[in-house]
């Protein structure tokens, strides 16, 4: 039978539609196209191992409102005079596509906030050494502090260039209240607990906790475990339980532990119980603090939490911070990010986008960002570079720590993922749950599912 | 041969409801209830969202939906006009029809073929190959991801509509065979046989006789496709891309809420948003499969 | 025309073939063409929505038209021959890259290590029936697949033949039904999320529905979601919604199918309405029910988002089969673990498929 002629009629005007309506540019673009203010023409010459696209992506697990900072900063600072454009994607589902292009090879550049993710990206060949790349790791130890770097390590080769740091030992609380209420800031330990029973004993509750996040629920109450954990045992203890030197169910962790529940399953200590704190989302939970009267009086959270306090507090005023008191040592616990470069990102625009993005200038800019939460890791970027006095006291706190080697990643964000990313974060909920008796139990089950 | 030699099927009206039939009365007050009752039980959840996305954000988090028709003057449009503000949408909007269209008419025309084959011809291998074709409908496409995605960048289709499509049409067309063909291959025999006694050629018989006889099947399935395309969210953020200019509608809005836990007043909005299109193309295009057209009733 | 009669159909074949090749060359290069069109980023977008439909459109129907084409023009009993495969041909070169090269590869994985450097034989099988999470899977996951398919069915079938008795509204009433498939699984998520939403005392108050219901009671709020074991339950609901407008449709397609004379007949002898339900409708419509029952089946199998975005699943002890391979998967990258639990996702399809060859054959015998 013959071709049905509204057909032939269909693809004739398609194909006239095409050869009018159209450039005659050849070039493919890869995911990750030109932007619309009109990216400029690629040039056709080869450098390096691939050639210059014109587009740097960035994968990125930040909100899209920070998102959309970055890209104006980036518009202004970078693409500005450069031949190509840079754009950050914030992803929703970020692990899960992290993965994907990076095992199938359209990946670019991505700020992955955990460093044993990094490792294992580095161990399948995803991703391109830093030194391939022509950084100089010696440079690089200057800007961020060796510790962060080394994190990046893989068989004598670095992988992640620090791009983001938070500062997670901080106890935040409703200063004015505070303040009226005639309490004081505790320095040690034992006056946070006497602080909190006089809180009790005034009617109040106080700790406000909450561990939900929907898959990943219960990492915050991982972030109290290694907090307590640098206080109680001391950095080298942490660093053999991050190793894996000492088992998971050894007497210091336990002892760790215990400390933990020493606040969350004294009657009276958590609003809600001890048992209700997995239900409630972590971003949530300090919201009753900003009740009047408040709820609840202490709140210990990253930096970052300080994006979920209500739009109209002031900082200084009806909320501060304080550094969550040491126990038997000091310690400070943070994490961040590692950038790290795809097998589609050895590119010449990707490097010069790196070198860029590191450096101070738009790294202090992006500390002005209010609707970011971010701290530079760059030592050289100072307090007076944020927008908000809470970052830039934390900032500090950071780069002292950085700069003197004190400081600690957090754990579970170095551990292998099935334990980091799994076992850890459902046993801290089996804990919560199941109160003190269920502990030998939750440390056995968590120390059998580290990979041999 | 002529097209006026083969057998025309005669379309009955559409079979009347049986209320009308016989004089006793069919569709009585149990049956009305019934249907009244599942159907506000299935509303329930939708009609909490669409409520909860014209309260204020306020009312939204301090009382429950239900009590919103005490309030009616704290409703608000506001919710909608933030989602909408943000911006972003003519383009994603423009990539989801780029997309879904066809998306939905590849694997529906190429499913046609194969499930007339498989009912009507004869050749070897025919049942275990659809049992093939069908049993791939258990293949998580999540699997397919990465092994696919090297493909493409090997082949240079990364990032291309075309590449959409052929996914898309993959992933639907185990589906797709296995509805047609269930459909397809109960057609009277007799039409076929007859229009092959007159000399048709398989050709002829499948575009001239059986695509008309399967309208319904075909509508049907190609509302399911189009469905499921529109609010496909990882098949086009994995093989077109999540940036401004390539990614689709449902990027677009899982991007807009973001992290967003509890802001259900948005959450809601944007659901409702990313229904819109969906809904207008389901209730236009209902009455094809809904009613049902006769083809069982085709007498000649 | 005054060639002679010998050289004609030499001539004919020569300029068929030489029409071929040109056509051939031609298709290609438009579509190499109008492709690149499509990733112009520079283009006006209206424009390549236009003609990424137009291509779309014409360009599945010319490929069979142009196969079948090419088919006729070998002799007779080798065409016929052929031709069925040149039919399912496109829908068998779709699949086999997209599906079955996918799992080939998984299988491949699934002996590996959880990089995809060693081989390590069964050990990834081993762990997946020994592991306390990934058994408790199997086990949730055998509740979905036999409760959703028989909810949906059950309650698509009763609804679809009530709908057909009504004398207004069918269309509206179906239409309501079918409407949570329209809904992404985005909103979806957000629908059930906010009735199932719970916040404990002094975190403000309860606004899910199912707690309204137990405080207007008297009773206290209940985290939903981490409450074992109903919230398998309320998951499985959650599917049940979505799904059984998908059924109900198909169903009422086939009830209509039925020819009216044969119910006729029945009543005029004295059937009741339930009669005529059992020994007339079901029957009739059985290869449909198989089919949709099949779909559900292997839907269930399937499912994931629905248990990976509503908490963490492994503390809720809400784990399902196609969960855990996507958690270990892609979130602690165990390659090797991943992909053996997909290839017991795809043994546990077998079942399924024998059934349904089984009927093919009888309803083919009968035909």
């Amino acid at each position: 039978m013959r071709f049905p002629r509204w057909m032939v009629l269909l693809l004739t005007l398609t194909l006239f539609a095409a050869a009018c309506g159209g450039d005659d540019d050849d070039d493919d673009t890869v995911a990750g196209s030109a932007s619309e203010d009109g990216g400029t023409e690629e040039p056709a010459e080869p450098a390096e191992q691939n050639e210059n696209t014109g587009s740097v992506n960035v994968l990125s697990a930040a909100e899209p409102e920070e998102a959309d900072a970055y890209n104006a900063i980036f518009d202004e600072l970078i693409n500005d005079g450069a031949d190509y454009t840079a754009e950050v994607e914030s992803s929703g589902s970020f692990e899960e596509q992290l993965q994907i292009r990076a095992e199938g090879g359209t990946l670019d550049v991505a700020a992955v906030p955990q460093p044993g993710g990094v490792i294992d990206l580095a161990e399948a060949g995803s991703i391109v050494a830093l030194e391939d790349l022509g950084f100089d790791i010696e440079e690089l130890n200057a800007t961020f502090g060796e510790s962060f770097v080394a994190l990046g390590e893989h068989n004598g080769k670095h992988y992640g260039i620090p791009s983001n740091i938070n500062l997670k030992s901080m106890v935040w609380y409703p200063k004015d209240d505070f303040d009226a209420a005639g309490y004081t800031v505790p320095t040690t330990w034992d006056e946070l607990i006497a602080l909190s029973d006089q809180i009790v004993a005034d009617g109040g509750t106080p700790w406000c906790v909450g561990f939900e996040s929907g898959g990943a629920t219960g990492w915050p109450a991982t972030d109290w475990m290694e907090d307590i954990m640098l206080r109680t045992a001391g950095g080298d203890v942490y660093d053999q339980w991050v190793n894996h030197e000492i088992p998971f169910n050894d007497p210091a962790v336990k002892t760790a532990a215990e400390r933990f529940g020493e606040i969350m399953f004294t009657e009276g200590y958590v609003l809600g119980g001890a048992e209700a704190t997995p239900d409630i989302a972590f971003a949530d939970a300090p919201l009753p603090m900003f009740d009047d009267p408040p709820k609840c009086w202490l709140h210990r959270q990253a930096s970052f939490i300080n994006a979920s306090f209500p739009e109209d507090s002031e900082a200084g005023v009806d909320y501060d911070w304080f550094p969550l008191p040491p126990i038997d040592q000091e310690g400070t616990l943070f994490a961040g990010e590692l950038t790290v470069v795809g097998t589609a990102g050895n590119r010449p625009e990707v490097v010069d986008f790196l070198k860029k993005f590191i450096g101070e200038e738009v790294q202090c800019e992006m500390g002005g960002v209010q609707a970011s939460s971010r701290i530079s890791p760059n030592v050289n970027v100072g307090p007076e570079c944020y927008a908000n006095e809470i970052l830039a006291a934390a900032s500090e706190v950071l780069t002292t720590a950085l700069k003197e080697g004190t400081g600690r990643f957090d754990a579970s964000d170095l551990m292998p993922t099935e334990v980091g990313a799994g076992s850890f974060w459902t046993g801290m909920v089996d804990y919560l749950k199941g109160g003190p008796e269920s502990l030998d139990g939750v440390l056995e089950d968590i120390e059998s599912s580290w990979p041999a | 041969m002529s097209l006026a030699a083969l057998p025309q099927p005669e379309l009955e009206e559409t079979r009347a409801p049986s209320a009308d039939v016989v004089g006793v009365k069919r569709g009585g007050w149990f049956v009305r209830l019934t249907i009244l009752a599942v159907v506000i039980l299935w509303l329930i959840p939708a009609a909490g969202v669409l409520i909860t996305s014209f309260r204020a954000e306020g009312d939204v988090d301090a009382t429950g939906w239900w009590t919103a028709f005490a309030h009616p003057t704290s409703w608000t449009l506001e919710n909608y006009r933030a989602v909408l503000d943000a911006g972003g949408f003519e383009n994603a909007l423009l990539n989801s029809l780029a997309v879904a269209v066809p998306a939905t008419v590849m694997p529906v025309a190429v499913a046609a073929f194969a499930a007339y084959a498989f009912s009507w011809m004869d050749f070897r291998g025919r049942h275990v190959l659809f049992v093939v074709v069908v049993g791939l409908m258990v293949v998580p496409l999540q699997m397919a991801l990465i092994p696919i995605l090297r493909l493409f960048v090997d082949l240079d289709m990364q990032g291309t509509f075309l590449g959409v499509w052929l996914a898309h049409s993959a992933f639907g067309l185990s589906l797709a065979t296995y509805l047609l063909r269930n459909y397809i291959g109960s057609l009277p025999s007799s039409i076929i046989e007859s229009a092959k006694i007159d000399g048709a050629d398989h050709f002829t018989i499948f575009w001239r006789l059986v695509v008309p006889l399967s309208v319904p099947a075909l509508a049907a399935f190609a509302i399911f496709q189009f469905l499921w395309v529109w609010n496909d969210l990882l098949v086009a953020y994995v093989f077109l891309g999540g940036t401004r200019e390539t990614r689709v509608v449902t990027i677009a809005l899982a991007n807009l809420v973001g992290g967003r836990g509890e802001d259900w007043h948005l959450l809601t909005s944007a659901a409702f948003v990313t229904m819109a299109l969906p809904l207008v193309v389901f209730f236009s295009l209902q009455r094809y499969f809904v009613r049902g057209l006769t083809a069982g009733s085709v007498k000649g | 025309m005054s060639t002679t009669a010998t050289t004609r159909p030499g001539a004919a074949l020569l300029l068929r073939a030489a029409a071929l090749v040109a056509g051939v060359v031609a298709v290609v290069l438009g579509f190499q063409w109008v492709f690149d069109f499509l990733r112009d980023g520079e283009a006006n977008r209206i424009v390549i929505v236009l003609v990424a439909i137009g291509v779309g459109v014409c360009g599945v129907f010319a490929l069979f038209w142009a196969m079948d084409r090419v088919v006729s023009w070998l002799p007779e009993r080798g065409a016929e021959s052929v031709r069925p495969y040149v039919y399912i041909g496109p829908a068998l070169v779709l699949l086999a890259v997209f599906l079955l090269y996918p799992v080939f590869n998984t299988v491949l994985a699934s002996l590996k290590d959880g990089r995809g450097q060693e081989w390590v034989g069964l050990d990834n099988y081993e762990f997946v029936f020994t592991d306390e999470s990934m058994l408790r899977s199997i086990r949730n996951t055998a509740a979905w697949i036999v409760v959703v398919p028989l909810v949906a069915v059950t309650v698509g079938l009763v609804f679809a033949t009530l709908a057909d008795r009504l004398r207004r509204g069918e269309a509206l009433a179906k239409s309501l039904i079918f409407l949570p498939m329209a809904i992404s699984f985005v909103g979806a998520a957000v629908t059930w999320r906010l009735i199932y939403s719970y916040r404990p005392a002094g975190f403000g108050s309860n606004i899910g529905l199912l707690n309204g219901i137990m405080i207007g009671l008297g009773r206290d709020p209940v985290p939903w979601l981490s409450e074992r074991p109903w919230n398998n339950l309320l998951l499985i609901v959650i599917m049940i919604w979505m799904q059984t407008g998908f059924a109900m449709v198909v169903l009422s397609a086939a009830i209509k199918a039925i020819p009216g004379e044969i119910i006729e007949a029945a009543r005029i002898d004295g059937a009741n309405e339930l009669q005529v339900f059992r020994r007339i409708t079901i029957p009739s419509i059985r290869p449909t029910i198989a089919v949709v029952t099949t779909y559900m089946v292997i839907n269930a199998l399937k499912v994931f988002d629905i248990v990976f975005v509503m908490g963490n699943a492994e503390s809720n002890e809400t784990e399902v089969i196609a969960e855990r391979m996507i958690r270990w998967f892609f979130i602690s990258n165990h390659d090797g673990r991943g992909a053996a639990i997909a290839v017991v996702l795809f043994l546990a399809v077998i079942p399924v498929m024998v059934w349904n060859i089984r009927r093919f054959r009888e309803q083919e015998a009968m035909r």
